[in-house]
């Protein structure tokens, strides 16, 4: 570009969005991770705890199938499942299942406690920090006391022990609906302002809340429905329960 | 020119013709050397007492130190080459906090024992590819104690050749033959934590050259609710105290006995 | 002269401009990590009957629009009771391929069970494949494709899916790619749900993977006519059908489209 005086000057540059500013090469890397939908929930009451996930399974928006489990029962009163991209959930359970068949070998058979294969599922997530697996992980049993207990993880192993938790596509649908019913937040002793006093629910109660939970995920979430299956965990062992959920 | 055993004790990973392992002998022979040793179970806890055997006038007996803590809930006394038990201890404990790390839960006794001497083969090559630790066996036993909610009060020997055992009572080391005898007689399974402290210092009076007192002997316990516990001089000269009183007791006793049959055999 | 040792035999600067010795900095070993699919076969599908399993691929491989290679088979027996069906990059299928053909060779050799008690069994298969998948993709170099699996386990119709992702689920029908979409929602008019699978003879069965191949063949720009169809049935064993064509297809609805290309109205 010539000025008037015919000096050379630069040209102007040229804005950052403009195509020929970005003609470096356009790296493309493959994806390792999808999402399988889904949704898992939790809740712990007085002697037993529940773990219960819909058997939906979908990428984008086909669904792959309609009667995927994705709650186990590993043995030791103890239930899992993780919620997210279905090939990092299927290995992690994987090696968990692994990891308690060592635990048995070396500790001379003794039962993993809920807790310690809390802190033991934190070691598999966090191992894989910097490539990590792509779920949110719940497992319930009784604690050490036979009381009913959830632990919730995050994909990279922070956990953290709960009365209740939703994890997945829904979760966001299903975690207010547990507060208040659950916890009792927002609700109050009517004419008093006083705070609903928190009390432990029945199985029956709970296996209540958990089907409603799945019926209205189901309506408002298209990666939710098809089938919910529930993992009840007492001191006699963990019982299933499989009921049908709209399939469009 | 060739002694009999020299063809076969130079390797510590070859058999003899006999099916033996030299070294492995020695090393146990290397703790007969080392100074008493005892352990004692109880339903209340468990008590491990050593011998600290001073060598000069000069030394302070209280850099002597035989009984180490492994976790709140373990702690193990050693007789041999003491230096060695030091890799076992460093072992031990990073065991027992991997163990607490990964599973929020203290270590089994038993997987602890196990653990150790998982090691204490490490003088040769694993079968898994894992390289070889040491040139040598180690050359010193472990008494192992603690407690574990699945097994409750235990105490193992764990010995140079990777075998251990469960004891109700164990003696080791130089005095350990007569000591365990001893043991044999006195334990049984109602005694309290008091009765197994002055039990562990009698036999070790028994056992010991020198003449027993706080500064050449170590007490430890290991409870459910106290865990680790070693005890200082004042509280080991009051359970010497103790034993003292308890021996004129059964002195008179014994005398008053004797008295008694001579004035039966009189009458 | 140029005295430089370096410079020795080289062609000269001033007639062929800077001499490019960026090959001598080259790493010394050359990655490559990712990959695209170049030559490609296309759906899968798959259903389960009262009796077995319907598995069928066609015998195209696409390189992009171009219709390359035009008789690939994309179902491989394993065993007796087990047919893998393989959809996506073709050099990739047949190094899956070669690793089935490794996985029954060993475990034939010098196994005098290999024909009963420890013959391949379809969810071995599964595993086997669904591992390799999963390894692959972990680090960060795909086999770029999606499998299913079909066969007949203990009497029992076995049927399962896994991808690229190393992805993996059970249906009572199946099916890759562009079979998803199109082919899925045919195969479920006639098996929705297992307890459907028990009112699905062979016939039915039959007549409706051929719809769906026929269907598949109108709508899938990237599929032959020429396919073949896999039959594991718990009596009759592998029927196994490599000379199919989609027969009686019916075009002359196409006389009536307009709007499209580049006719006149």
């Amino acid at each position: 570009m010539k000025s008037c005086s015919g000096k050379t000057v630069p040209p102007p540059p040229l804005p950052l969005e403009h195509p020929s500013a970005m003609s470096q090469p356009i790296e493309h890397q493959f994806n390792p991770y999808s999402d399988n939908g889904g949704t898992i929930l939790g809740i712990a009451g007085e002697d037993f705890a529940v773990l219960a996930g819909d058997t939906r399974h979908t990428t984008d928006y086909s669904i792959n199938s309609r009667s995927e489990s994705k709650v186990f029962d590993v043995g030791d009163g103890i239930v899992i499942s993780a919620n997210g991209f279905a090939a990092d959930s299927t290995a992690l359970v994987k090696r968990f299942r692994n990891s308690l068949k060592w635990y048995h070998f070396n500790e001379n058979e003794k039962r993993l406690s809920l807790s310690a294969a809390a802190r033991n599922i934190q070691h598999l997530l966090y191992g894989k920090r910097f490539f990590p697996y792509y779920v949110h992980t719940i497992i319930a049993g009784l604690d050490e006391e036979g009381k009913g207990a959830v632990y919730s993880f995050d994909p990279v192993g922070s956990y953290e022990r709960e009365q209740c938790r939703a994890g997945g596509a829904a979760a966001s649908l299903i975690m207010p609906f547990l507060d208040n019913q659950v916890n009792f937040k927002n609700q109050y002793v009517p004419g008093t302002g006083e705070k609903r006093p928190i009390t432990y629910l029945s199985v029956e109660e709970v296996v209540k809340l958990v089907r409603d939970s799945f019926t209205s995920a189901t309506e408002r979430h298209i990666h939710v429905g098809d089938g919910l299956e529930i993992l009840i965990v007492t001191k006699d062992g963990v019982r299933r329960e499989y009921h049908e959920l709209k399939r469009d | 020119m060739f002694l009999t055993r020299s063809e076969y004790d130079r390797g510590v990973s070859t058999f003899s013709p006999e099916g033996r392992l030299f070294q492995v002998e020695y090393s146990l022979e290397a703790i007969k050397l080392g100074s008493t040793a005892i352990g004692i179970t109880t339903s209340e806890g468990v008590v491990l007492g050593v011998e600290k055997r001073a060598t000069s006038p000069l030394l302070e007996s209280d850099s002597i130190e035989k009984i180490v803590e492994i976790d709140r809930h373990i702690g193990c006394a050693m007789s041999g080459l003491t230096a060695d038990a030091r890799s076992m201890i460093e072992h031990a404990r990073t065991s027992a906090i991997t163990h607490d790390l990964y599973y929020d839960e203290n270590i089994k006794v038993e997987s602890l024992t196990q653990s150790v001497c998982d090691l204490a083969l490490r003088f040769g090559e694993g079968a898994a590819g894992e390289e070889r630790l040491m040139s040598r066996p180690f050359g010193v036993a472990l008494l192992i104690a603690g407690y574990d909610a699945d097994d409750g009060y235990q105490l193992y020997h764990a010995e140079p050749s990777g075998t251990f055992y469960r004891y109700n009572a164990k003696a080791i080391g130089s005095g350990s033959e007569g000591a365990q005898s001893e043991l044999q007689n006195e334990w049984h399974s109602s005694l309290n934590m008091r009765d197994a402290e002055v039990l562990t210092l009698k036999i070790l009076k028994q056992v010991m050259e020198e003449k027993l007192d706080q500064n050449n002997v170590q007490l430890c316990c290991i409870t459910k609710d106290g865990g680790f516990e070693i005890y200082d001089n004042k509280k080991t000269g009051e359970i010497i105290k103790l034993l003292k009183e308890k021996e004129e007791e059964e002195k008179t006793q014994q005398e008053q006995d004797q008295q008694q049959g001579e004035d039966v055999e009189m009458s | 002269m140029n005295h430089d040792p370096y410079s020795w035999g080289r062609p000269s600067d001033e007639t062929y401009g800077q001499y490019s010795d960026a090959i001598a900095h080259a790493p010394s070993f050359p990655k490559m990590n990712t990959q695209q699919p170049i030559v490609t076969g296309t759906s899968v599908i798959s259903m389960k009957y009262n009796n077995g399993v319907i598995i069928a691929a066609d015998h195209l491989g696409s390189y992009g629009s171009l219709l390359r290679f035009t008789d690939i088979e994309r179902l491989f027996p394993v065993g007796k009771n087990t047919v893998v069906g393989i959809s996506g990059d073709i050099s990739d299928m047949q190094h899956i391929e070669a690793l089935l053909e490794e996985l029954e060779t060993e475990n034939n050799y010098d196994n005098s069970h290999a024909d009963d008690e420890e013959s391949l069994q379809p969810s071995y298969v599964f595993e086997y494949l669904a591992t390799v998948m999963y390894q692959r993709r972990s680090k960060m170099n795909p086999l770029w494709n999606a499998l299913i699996v079909a066969g007949v386990e203990d009497s029992k119709p076995f049927l399962k899916y896994v991808n690229l992702l190393g992805v993996t689920y059970s249906s009572p029908t199946l099916a890759t790619g562009f079979g998803a979409h199109l082919a899925v929602p045919l195969l479920r008019r006639v098996v929705d749900r297992e307890s459907d699978v028990e009112k699905t003879d062979m016939q039915t069965a039959t007549d409706t993977i051929l719809q769906a191949m026929k269907v598949l063949y109108y709508r899938d720009a990237r599929s032959s006519r020429k396919f073949s169809m896999a039959i594991i049935d718990n009596d009759q064993g592998l029927v196994f059908n490599k000379e199919l064509e989609v027969e009686n297809m019916k075009w002359n609805f196409a006389k009536d489209i307009k709007g499209y290309g580049t006719q006149k109205v």
